[in-house]
């Protein structure tokens, strides 16, 4: 299906090499766009088999955050090429076993909902965040305790349905379970906005992790089963989760047909939609934040201002640059499973960054479910007091507290 | 000159190439002619210019001079460059190149009688060297006679060219050590249209804090020296500042001067800052010996007490930007080894410029070498001169 | 790329130096290696026989000192954006990548100074001292991903160097290693040298005298104002009398900036775009700073010579977000050169000022009578051309005529009085120019003097020379 050509502008100059969080991490070139591109150039070559231990390694290690893409002045589609990589690659010698695995779960709703349910449950009852901290495992119950809602009592009023356009919610599978209260605020958000926000029975995760791991065919089965879904009734798809959004913006490539271009085009993430109607400014909430942009939602979806839109509705808040913040953070959907070693060193690059700011904030505001607990875990392991929300959240409590909310 | 030398100097060369005591060629060809000769018969020989600046008498075989190389080669104004021989005087130069409306940005310790030769081997910039860099930046390449009679042209005659290694940095401040500099090409500038000096006059730390403030208000100056009253021909020490450029500008800049540093400046007239160069210029070899040491702006005011302690009165320039500081008086070698040492330990080299031989063979130029340098320096010398043939006191004996 | 078995010498190194960095650190297998094979410059590709990534000083030296035992020759690299093809490593050489000695390990406000490791990224050392009201000047185009230990290596210039000087003058102090593993201090906090002008010397020796592990820099002030005016010309020509005119007005722009048509319309494609418009022949950007007083009075004079020249048209921008767009182009100028085809040949040659003109017309004389694409982008404040030649490599015809293009600039730029490289360095790309630029005389001390810092030519063998140039200095007729 897919060929490099989107490789083809690359000079070799190098400037993508400080754009890379992996290259920072190691400055190893093999660990570089530039020698990453080599190595895909070599793979369509054939002078490197795809089961060649070492490309894998330095393809593998990739996060695809496409954090060259705006640091390339030739306009080398880098993310194609690594997508093509990867199909090949899977397609050759298959997936990693974990990697297997763990989109095995997600390709079935039946197992998410289960494996997501349970934690939980573990995160609910107070254990996640007991366990949480520094080590492999303390870290990932650091990411299921940073799932939690920023604040413990959330808006319990809903605003007055809006009348202006429809708008279904895709609900995926982590943000379903983990982040039903950014689902709650995303809806309560946007109807003060003027959207009305429809739900919409029978969808499943939206496929992004397997894109992104070379399983096309597992992403373009979830894919066609949301499309099937969601239908066309809608005048709009919001997304509170980048990498979903990202994706879904992309169904038209994946699935090749004209109603999933159709479909592809509707889509929005949730603070382009808030941000077109102003967005509505809310009620005081004095609180420091830094904005951590999420890769999917600035380089893939090229959504940069909407977010900061959003915070800027907030009267009281105050907003910090993040040095770095359009780095990504480590996460990279199974990436921080499958590749812990480098996602490490990435995310500590990312707290450390966080841990010099003065004064230092009370959240760091990112909308991607994968960022949230990634950044969130790594908080938590550093001994931050600073938490994470996504920016739909805190609009949420701003409405609140301004009385927007009957 | 050894008996028989100039014998068979004219004898093998002509007897035109002898000017008095001195071997001096009239070309580039008879240069590298008597220096093969003379390296062939194993003398030993002193390089000199027109002999104001260098004091004494070191012991050689022949003084080999580039006194008679007096040809300005060409002017090229639209590329800012001139081609020169180096026994032409920074006052030929001048007068060259003022119908052009060009300089070089040069204003040496010395008399105008110094050549450019001179200046470049041994590095000595001036105060101009806050606005314009040290000497090494005002030549693009040059032609460097070496000792068995090779002529080697380095570097080029474009202001960008980092083609092969950048050997004219090695003649910069060499000394001659490396061979005799026949030609250059020299880096020009346009004539600003306003150029302005200003003087204050005061007690040392006023002048000190005033210069500091000078520096930290990023006023544009082409130099600020701090000059002891032996130095500028005064009664109190004194401040100088000279801007160039526009005149709007220079007179705006002049202005943010006197507001940054609050002290009185007043402005010389074009006659009288000409003469001032000038008294600066001969208080700079007022002394037997003259040397340079380099030190961080911030170190200035701490470096300057230790010279007036170590080696006593004295001449005095502080270049208050560069950190370039100049001493001219008598010292005796063993304080001299003292200052330093002293000042090695504060990461501050010191640099003889000028002295009598007895203090150039004890102290060298630059007296003791930093870590791994001394090596560097044996085998730069014996490739370039392997039979010793140059008499330079690089390191001295006690250095 | 040849799965070929590690040659035995290579498998004992890749264990003694895995002991000395950690076996993390030291790249052998095929794939990885391929990943270094190139630097800024792809049309020459060598493949090292190790990679070896040091994390310290004192493991740069304890690496230099192992190779010197076993004789191995080694290149230094750092992030491998130079345009000469320097850091390429072939044969069983070793690869000395010292991108991770990235530490900023001292910064003195008060004095302008500040030490780094070489692998410190050029543009965050300025991004580290910006804070203090002071900037690194030299910025080769390259400045957001190369490194200052690279910069040292090749005397990296950039378009601020009009005014402001190549990266020479701005390096006080080096802390070297040689190539035999030992250590040398040269220069001083202030510049003045502890003897002869060392670090001049070894600024741009292109990786042959041995490692720079500490590198002491000048700062400078930002300047107060900043005015940059970007003047649209009808004649390539125009533009170069203006280049003249404004340098011989004794006016030093901090930047000159020229590209050409070509240039242009590949900048105006890309998302660099200035909103010029591409049917002009040249532009011109002209970077005015320091007091306001002189930016004003300097650009009262700049810009009617700018028009009294042919510009048919001069933006002026004084803002912060303006003057950054108008530069975007020119500073991403040879990536978006990228986009024309598979290949770009970017090259680097002087001319004295006066000569641009002529040289101009005869790289289009070039051009035409070859058939192939040349675009201009080029400093042209101190006459430094880039001539910039877009191909497709997989096409003969055209690879052979990048060679030929090649040559006949060199050629034509020293036939000017210029010089075939003016800040990308020798490296791989004008070994076989040296001939032409110098003398036999001056080569054969070129390597005498490099012996000088390595007896035994192991460090960045292959470079600068073409092969066999080097003969005998010490001659036995001198003798």
């Amino acid at each position: 299906m897919g060929d490099f050509t989107s490789l083809d502008p690359c000079v070799h100059c190098g400037f993508c090499l400080p754009a890379c969080p992996t290259y920072l991490a190691t400055r190893d070139e093999a660990d570089s766009p530039r020698g990453r591109i080599v190595l895909m150039r070599a793979l369509e070559r054939g002078d490197l088999s795809a089961d060649d231990p070492a490309l894998r390694q330095h393809l593998d290690a990739c996060l695809g955050c496409r954090g060259c893409e705006p640091a390339c002045p030739s306009g080398v589609g880098y993310g194609r090429g690594l997508e093509e990589a990867r199909r090949r690659i899977a397609a050759s010698v298959g997936l990693r076993p974990l990697a297997r695995l763990t989109l095995g779960v997600f390709g079935r709703s039946v197992a998410w909902r289960t494996a997501f349910g349970a934690g939980r449950w573990i995160r609910d009852l107070g254990l996640a965040k007991l366990l949480a901290g520094s080590g492999r495992a303390r870290l990932g119950f650091g990411m299921l305790a940073a799932t939690a809602p920023g604040r413990v009592r959330q808006p319990t009023l809903a605003p007055e349905a809006g009348t202006g356009p429809t708008v279904a919610l895709f609900r995926g599978c982590v943000m379903d379970t983990l982040f039903g209260h950014v689902h709650d605020a995303t809806r309560r958000t946007l109807a003060v906005n003027g959207y009305r926000v429809i739900e919409v029975p029978g969808q499943g995760c939206c496929g992004a992790l397997h894109d992104h791991a070379g399983d096309q065919e597992g992403a373009a089965r979830l894919g066609r089963a949301n499309l099937a879904a969601i239908g066309e009734t809608t005048d709009f798809i919001v997304v509170n989760s980048a990498g979903c959004g990202a994706l879904l913006k992309d169904y038209g490539h994946l699935l090749g047909t004209e109603a999933a271009r159709r479909f592809a085009g509707r889509v929005r993430d949730v603070t382009e939609l808030l941000a077109d109607r102003g967005p509505v400014t809310g009620g005081s909430l004095p609180l420091d934040v830094a904005y951590d942009a999420p890769c999917h939602l600035q380089h893939a979806q090229q959504v940069q201002r909407q977010p900061l839109a959003v915070l800027g509705a907030i009267p009281g808040l105050r907003v910090h640059q993040l040095p770095g913040s359009d780095r990504c953070c480590g996460s990279a959907g199974i990436y921080s499973l499958v590749e812990p070693a480098m996602s490490r060193m990435v995310l500590d690059d990312k707290i450390e960054a966080i841990r010099s700011l003065t004064p230092r904030p009370d959240f760091i505001a990112t909308g991607n479910p994968g960022c949230l607990m990634q950044i969130g875990a790594g908080l938590m392991a550093a001994g931050l007091a600073t938490r994470v929300a996504h920016p739909v959240e805190l609009l949420d409590w701003s409405y609140a507290a301004g009385g927007r909310y009957r | 000159m050894k008996a028989g030398v100039a014998a068979a100097l004219a004898g093998a060369l002509g007897p035109a190439l002898l000017d008095g005591e001195a071997v001096a060629p009239r070309s580039v060809e008879e240069m590298a002619g008597a220096a093969a000769l003379a390296t062939e018969q194993g003398w030993q020989w002193k390089l000199s210019g027109r002999g104001t600046w260098v004091t004494d008498d070191p012991p050689a075989d022949l003084e080999l001079s580039t006194r008679r190389l007096t040809r300005v080669l060409s002017i090229a104004p639209a590329d800012l460059v001139a081609t020169v021989e180096s026994g032409v005087t920074i006052a030929e130069l001048g007068a060259a190149l003022r119908p052009h409306r060009l300089w070089w940005p040069v204003d040496p310790p010395g008399r105008g009688e110094r050549t450019v030769g001179s200046v470049v081997a041994t590095a000595t910039a001036g105060p101009l060297r806050h606005g314009y860099g040290p000497v090494r930046d005002q030549f693009l390449g040059c032609t460097v006679v070496v000792p068995d009679g090779r002529v080697v042209e380095t570097g080029g005659r474009v202001v960008k060219n980092v083609a092969g290694f950048d050997l004219p940095k090695l003649h910069a401040g060499g000394f001659g050590a490396f061979g005799v500099i026949a030609r250059l090409h020299l880096r020009l500038r346009a004539v600003p249209e306003s150029d302005t000096t200003l003087l204050a006059e005061g007690d040392r730390p006023r002048l000190l804090a005033a210069a500091d403030a000078a520096r930290d208000s990023g006023v544009g100056l082409c130099a600020l020296e701090l000059l002891s009253p032996a130095a500028a021909g005064t009664s109190e020490w004194c401040l100088a500042a000279r801007l160039a450029g526009t005149r709007t500008g220079t007179e705006g800049e002049a202005a943010r001067l006197r507001v940054a540093t609050g002290i009185a400046w007043h402005t010389l007239g074009h006659d009288h800052a000409m003469s001032f160069r000038d008294i600066l210029a001969t208080t700079a070899e007022s002394g037997s010996s003259t040397f340079r040491l380099g030190c961080l702006t911030g170190d200035i005011a701490t470096t300057l007490g230790l010279l007036e302690a170590t080696a006593g009165a004295g001449a005095t320039f502080a270049g208050m930007g560069t950190g370039q500081l100049r001493w001219s008086g008598d010292v005796a070698p063993a304080q001299l080894i003292a200052l330093r040492r002293e000042l090695a330990a504060r990461e501050v080299p010191l640099t003889i410029e000028r002295a009598p031989w007895a203090l150039l063979r004890a102290a060298g130029h630059f007296g003791s070498l930093r870590n791994g340098v001394g090596p560097i320096l044996a085998r730069l010398r014996s490739l370039f001169d392997p039979a010793g043939s140059i008499v330079v006191a690089l390191e001295g004996n006690h250095g | 790329m040849t799965t070929s078995p590690t040659p035995a010498l290579t498998a004992d190194l890749l264990g003694a130096l895995s002991r000395l960095v950690g076996s993390r650190w030291v790249r052998h297998r095929p794939a990885e290696l391929a990943t270094y094979a190139a630097d800024g410059l792809p049309t020459h590709e060598s493949r090292p026989g190790l990679v070896v990534l040091p994390g310290s000083r004192s493991e740069v030296a304890a690496v230099l000192s192992l190779l010197a035992e076993r004789h191995v020759p080694f290149v230094p690299r750092g992030a491998g954006t130079g345009l000469s093809g320097g850091a390429l490593a072939g044969g069983d050489a070793v690869l000395l990548t010292l991108t991770r000695l990235n530490r900023i390990l001292r910064i003195d406000p008060a004095s302008r100074r500040a030490v780094v490791e070489p692998g410190v990224i050029n543009a965050h050392l300025s991004q580290a001292v910006a804070r203090f009201g002071l900037q690194y000047v030299p910025d080769p185009s390259s400045q957001t991903a190369c490194t200052i230990g690279g910069n040292v290596a090749e005397n990296a210039g950039g378009p601020h160097c009009l005014k402001y000087g190549v990266t020479t003058n701005h390096i006080t102090a080096l802390e070297v290693i040689l190539p035999d593993g030992s250590t040398a201090t040269l220069g001083s906090p202030q510049g003045e040298p502890w003897g002869p002008d060392l670090v001049g010397l070894f600024l741009g020796s292109e990786g042959m005298f041995g490692v720079a592990v500490e590198i002491t820099v000048r700062l400078e002030p930002t300047p107060r104002d900043i005015r940059t005016l970007f003047a649209e010309f009808t004649q390539l020509r125009a533009a170069s009398s203006a280049v003249s005119a404004i340098i011989a007005s004794g006016i030093v722009p901090a930047a000159l900036e020229m590209m050409d048509q070509s240039c242009l319309e590949a900048v105006e494609a890309s998302i660099y775009a200035t909103g010029a418009r591409t049917d002009a022949a040249a532009v011109l950007l002209v970077e005015l700073d320091g007091a306001p007083e002189a930016v004003a009075a300097e650009a009262a004079v700049v810009e009617p010579l700018l028009r009294a020249n042919g510009a048919r048209s001069v933006t002026v921008a004084t803002s912060e977000p303006d003057r950054a767009r108008l530069w975007l182009g020119r500073k991403k100028a040879f990536g978006a050169l990228g986009r024309l085809a598979p290949d770009l040949a970017v090259q680097d040659a002087v001319v004295p000022r006066s000569a641009l003109p002529d040289l101009l017309d005869q790289i289009a004389a070039v051009r035409d009578r070859l058939g192939i694409r040349i675009s201009n982008v080029f400093h042209a404040g101190d006459g430094n051309l880039h001539p910039c030649i877009s191909f497709d490599r997989r096409d003969p015809r055209q690879a052979a005529a990048v060679v030929t293009a090649n040559r006949e600039i060199m050629e034509a730029c020293l036939a000017a009085g210029g010089s075939i490289t003016g800040e990308h360095g020798v490296g791989s790309d004008k070994r076989e120019y040296m001939p032409r630029a110098f003398q036999p005389a001056a080569l054969d001390l070129m390597c005498e003097v490099r012996r000088v810092f390595d007896p035994d030519g192991r460090a960045n063998p292959g470079k600068v020379f073409p092969a066999n140039v080097c003969r005998e200095w010490r001659r036995g007729d001198r003798q």
